[in-house]
């Protein structure tokens, strides 16, 4: 009997096995990052894989199937994911294939599918398919998704999973059953963190919004230096050096996602406090935060230009570039000036 | 897998099943009754509306063994293959995935060859949009001549995709939304068909909340069902679509209203705790507001049914209707920013906040950065009694002596700044305006001593200026206020007028005027009174006292001052300065400040003296 990996999925497990035989062909799983969407994916795959013929509601653990599905070679299931997702798997072969890697899972990934989805199973006669992040389908590969998944053959399951799931075509939404997992309680999930060893897990798990999973990476990432001297210059902007900055945060070879995730946090809790009087982000900056705050109506345009950013944040710009016109943006826009007009 | 969603469960069979589009269907029932057959059909329209089924359909009158009928039996061989989808006459192909100019080359090549079974050879091409250009041109010939017993169904979402040349080709049908009625009335038959119970109210929201598509109401109806353990109730469907009870709703409005960013933080807190979408709530919010905006154009507009509509119009009367356009075009903004935010909570709460740093402040939010003439900012360290104080001398101003009326408001900052609230404090709340007036008379000679408030230097040197009549006539606008006490409780709703100093060049930097600023430049100001300009414009610049300008100007003022104000323009003359003299004389002087200050820098006299150096006079510029 293998169990699930978090406590907190315990409830939306139930709620899924509790529909027995009324599971419908294609899922999709959504809700913020972190918070173990894919575990329950990869669970529910595993559920429905299981040959146990006495499983009631947790996959054994114990047959051929299961065995197959824990080592990852089980020739009934599918993980559908963007090529660059699986780097770690082959350390050798991507200086070569550097090139090639795309955070996109293309066109020819899913017609590759419909072999597997045309084709009868191997074994009970179950196909489960997990597309994961549902949203890194671009147009073409999306488009050629719908007619397996409106009306596959008898047998083949699909388990969508998407972190912004208003990217996803209206069509593929359309086609799917939506299930929404939200953010667990705070005390089931510090309860857990403070069981990974994680030294402050309320402070990680502020730092993530409340997301687990996140927050355990939170807590181990390597970057958690370069944050902190990030936050600290953006503490004080009489005296930041943009073009310093921006180099030094370039020389850590991060992604401009993360970067701008971290000062969009920080502008937001710069406004919550200036207007709301409430941090949500960073609490263990709190002084520093009450310097910034009174100006916190000035930052409100230099919010939504970081918005613009991250919707561009996944083009191949000049990173540096990128984080110069921010950082130069927020100065500005404390100064009270707007650059854009 | 034994279960099908009820999607591809209740997927139509028969013309008679489907739901809504009976424009195309009479269309088509018609043609098929009279055999009037065209070779390529084009459904379009948006998510699960029925263009697929409705080609299925058509596949099946074409192909039916009791002929081609526009009621196919589903009984015979071929309706049953057809629905069994196993039919080799009938190609569905999926355009989506067989994008390529090969792929169609492929499909066409057959095309020649007659059915195997049917009368008809059927080709579906589903998501026909997602075809190449070449692809769509290797189809053209076929497309437009095929031979007799082939007939094409395309089916997209997305019309506007397809070349023209293909369009042209084709029948085109364009299937509508679904009304909400038309999906309530379906779920309620699919419901009873399959015997789950159900609460009505709770099929209506679903029909709302699948905007238009059928697919989607059964895709949520399939989710409803599950999250309800087999019933469909109205506050499991509520909570399951994450509707926000609207409630919530009217207290952010509040919240808003009364500029209180921390109530505003905790209801969307109660928003979260409840686990409700935020989506849901940007939209409801904006719709709320919508009704709100109507509410306050057409009083009547509001149905008189609708169960919110005492909170509505509460709601019309604390918003203005600028706020409230403000607020809808940012919950707008909101919701399509809402996937770039952090997380969602982020996204939600932001737009919140926005709507409360965009919101026109009240006097006392005004910081130090709004133009200095306004007296409103004085009121950041006022009690409420000054607040009142330095709005009321405005309805009374009418009746006084311009220069007068002007300081009231400047002059009584200073006594405030100095730290003199008790005078205001002291009094009876409802002769405030008196009391107002009055201690400008004991502070007025102490203008010496105070440092002039750092907010607006220069309004009050304004007030400095023109401070001779101050004392005399003090007491005068004290009177006429006592006299209009009892009516001049403030009728007027809008901010304090402005009034005028005799300050013509500060004005004229505060009004915008564009190009009718050179007027306003060249003009000298022979006399004013509240309503009334007389200028004096050089004979050399009568080319700017054009009647455009002179009418722009006077619109400026009047918007300025906020009342009528006309403007007399004289050309001859000129007596006094203009600003425009005065700025050129300003620039002379820096101009001389700076060429002795170059000349008697000791330095440069060394390099004078000692290097043979020579001043080019004309390159010193003042800083």
């Amino acid at each position: 009997m293998s169990n699930l990996p978090y406590p907190w999925l315990e409830k939306p497990w139930h709620d899924l096995i509790r529909e027995g035989d009324r599971l419908p062909h294609a899922l999709l799983f959504t809700g913020e990052a972190g918070i173990g969407k894919r575990a329950l994916a990869q669970h529910l795959a595993q559920f429905l894989l299981c040959e146990s013929p006495n499983k009631t509601n947790q996959p054994c653990g114990e047959c051929d199937a299961c065995r197959w599905f824990l080592a990852g070679n089980h020739p009934d299931f599918r993980l559908l994911q963007p090529a660059d997702a699986d780097e770690a798997t082959e350390d050798a072969d991507t200086s070569k294939k550097a090139k090639k890697k795309s955070s996109v899972i293309g066109v020819d990934d899913v017609r590759d599918l419909a072999d597997f989805v045309n084709l009868s199973a191997h074994r009970g006669g179950t196909r489960v398919t997990i597309v994961v992040p549902a949203e890194a389908m671009n147009t073409a590969a999306a488009n050629a998704f719908l007619k397996t998944l409106e009306e596959p053959p008898a047998g083949a399951v699909f388990i969508l999973i998407s972190d912004h799931w208003r990217r996803l075509l209206p069509t593929i939404r359309s086609r799917c059953r939506v299930f929404p997992l939200t953010i667990p309680e705070p005390k089931v999930a510090m309860a857990w963190l403070a069981g990974q060893a994680v030294v402050n897990p309320l402070l990680h798990l502020a730092h993530t919004g409340g997301a687990p999973l996140a927050a355990a990476e939170d807590a181990a990432a390597e970057w958690l230096p370069v944050r902190s001297a990030f936050l600290e210059k953006m503490a004080e902007p009489a005296t930041l050096n943009v073009l310093q900055l921006a180099a030094e945060l370039e020389k850590a070879k991060l992604d401009t996602v993360l970067i701008l995730d971290w000062l969009q946090k920080w502008v937001y809790d710069v406004i919550s406090l200036g207007m709301a009087g409430v941090i949500r982000y960073y609490p263990d900056w709190q002084d520093a935060l009450e310097r910034v705050s009174p100006r916190a109506r000035l930052l409100l345009g230099f919010a939504s230009q970081l918005n613009e950013s991250q919707a561009l944040a996944h083009h191949p710009l000049n990173q540096r570039l990128v984080l110069e016109g921010l950082l130069f943006g927020y100065l500005d826009a404390l100064r009270g000036q707007d650059r854009r007009g | 897998m034994a279960y099908q969603v009820l999607a591809r469960k209740w997927r139509p069979k028969t013309f008679a099943q489907l739901v809504g589009q009976e424009h195309v269907i009479k269309a088509l029932a018609n043609a098929f009754a009279s055999e009037r057959l065209h070779h390529a059909y084009l459904l379009t329209g948006t998510r699960g509306v029925g263009k697929t089924t409705i080609a299925r359909i058509m596949a099946k009158a074409l192909n039916c063994e009791t002929g081609i009928t526009a009621e196919p039996c589903g009984v015979c061989s071929a309706c049953t293959q057809i629905d069994a989808g196993r039919f080799v006459d009938l190609l569905e192909i999926d355009a989506a995935s067989n994008t390529g100019i090969d792929n169609i080359r492929e499909v066409l090549d057959n095309a020649q060859y007659s059915p195997t079974a049917g009368r008809f050879k059927v080709y579906i091409i589903d998501e026909v949009h997602m075809l190449s250009k070449s692809a769509f041109n290797a189809m053209l010939k076929t497309l437009e001549e095929p031979p007799s017993h082939v007939k094409f169904i395309l089916a997209t979402t997305d019309p506007q995709k397809v070349p023209i040349t293909v369009l042209s080709r084709c029948l085109q049908f364009s299937l509508r939304q679904m009304t909400p009625q038309q999906v309530t009335g379906h779920l309620h038959k699919v419901l009873a068909a399959e015997e789950i119970v159900f609460e009505p109210l709770a099929l209506n929201l679903l029909g709302h909340a699948a905007n238009g598509s059928m697919r989607d109401a059964l895709s949520l109806l399939d989710q409803a069902i599950a999250h309800g353990a087999g019933q469909v109730e109205e506050a499991g469907v509520r909570a399951m679509l994450g509707a926000v009870d609207q409630s919530y709703l009217f207290d952010l409005l509040d919240a808003l209203a009364a500029h209180d960013g921390p109530r505003l933080l905790q209801t969307a807190d109660a928003i979260a705790s409840r686990g409700l979408s935020y989506e849901a709530a940007l939209h409801e919010l904006a719709n709320v507001l919508h009704q709100v905006a109507l509410t306050q154009a057409v009083p009547n507009a509001l149905a008189d049914d609708l169960p919110q509509r005492g909170q509505i119009l509460a709601a019309a009367q604390a918003l203005s209707a600028e706020d409230t356009q403000l607020y809808y075009q940012i919950a707008l903004h909101g919701r399509r920013d809402l996937p770039l935010a952090p997380d969602e909570y982020a996204g939600f709460t932001m737009t919140l906040l926005r709507m409360l740093a965009f919101a026109p402040a009240k006097p006392e939010q005004i910081s130090g950065n709004v133009s200095p003439a306004k007296p409103a900012q004085i009121s950041e360290k006022a009690s409420p009694a000054q607040t009142t104080a330095s709005a009321a001398p405005s309805p009374a101003a009418p009746t006084n002596n311009v220069s007068t009326s002007t300081q009231s408001a400047p002059v009584q900052s200073g006594a405030t700044a100095l730290g003199k609230p008790e005078q205001a404090t002291q009094t009876i709340p409802a002769r405030e305006p008196i009391q107002a007036a009055t201690p400008k008379t004991e502070s007025a000679p102490t203008y010496d001593d105070l440092e002039p408030p750092p907010w607006h230097s220069e309004a009050a040197e304004a007030i400095y200026q023109a401070s001779e009549p101050a004392p005399q006539s003090v007491a005068e606008p004290a009177a006429s206020v006592i006299e209009s006490t009892p009516s001049a409780s403030p009728v007027r709703e809008n901010k304090p007028a402005e009034s005028f100093n005799g300050d013509w060049r500060g004005l004229v930097v505060q009004l915008k005027l564009g190009a009718a600023g050179m007027l306003a430049q060249n003009a000298e100001l022979l006399g004013y009174s509240d309503i009334h300009f007389d200028l004096q414009v050089a004979e050399e610049h009568r080319a700017v006292a054009t009647r455009d300008y002179q009418d722009k100007l006077r619109s400026a003022l009047s918007e300025h001052f906020g009342r009528d104000i006309t403007v007399n323009v004289n050309i001859g003359a000129i007596a006094g300065e203009t600003p425009a003299i005065m700025l050129v004389r300003e620039n002379a002087a820096r101009q001389e400040v700076a060429v002795a200050a170059i000349q008697n820098d000791p330095f440069i006299q060394t390099l004078v003296c000692d290097m043979g150096g020579t001043i080019d006079a004309a390159s010193i510029k003042p800083l």
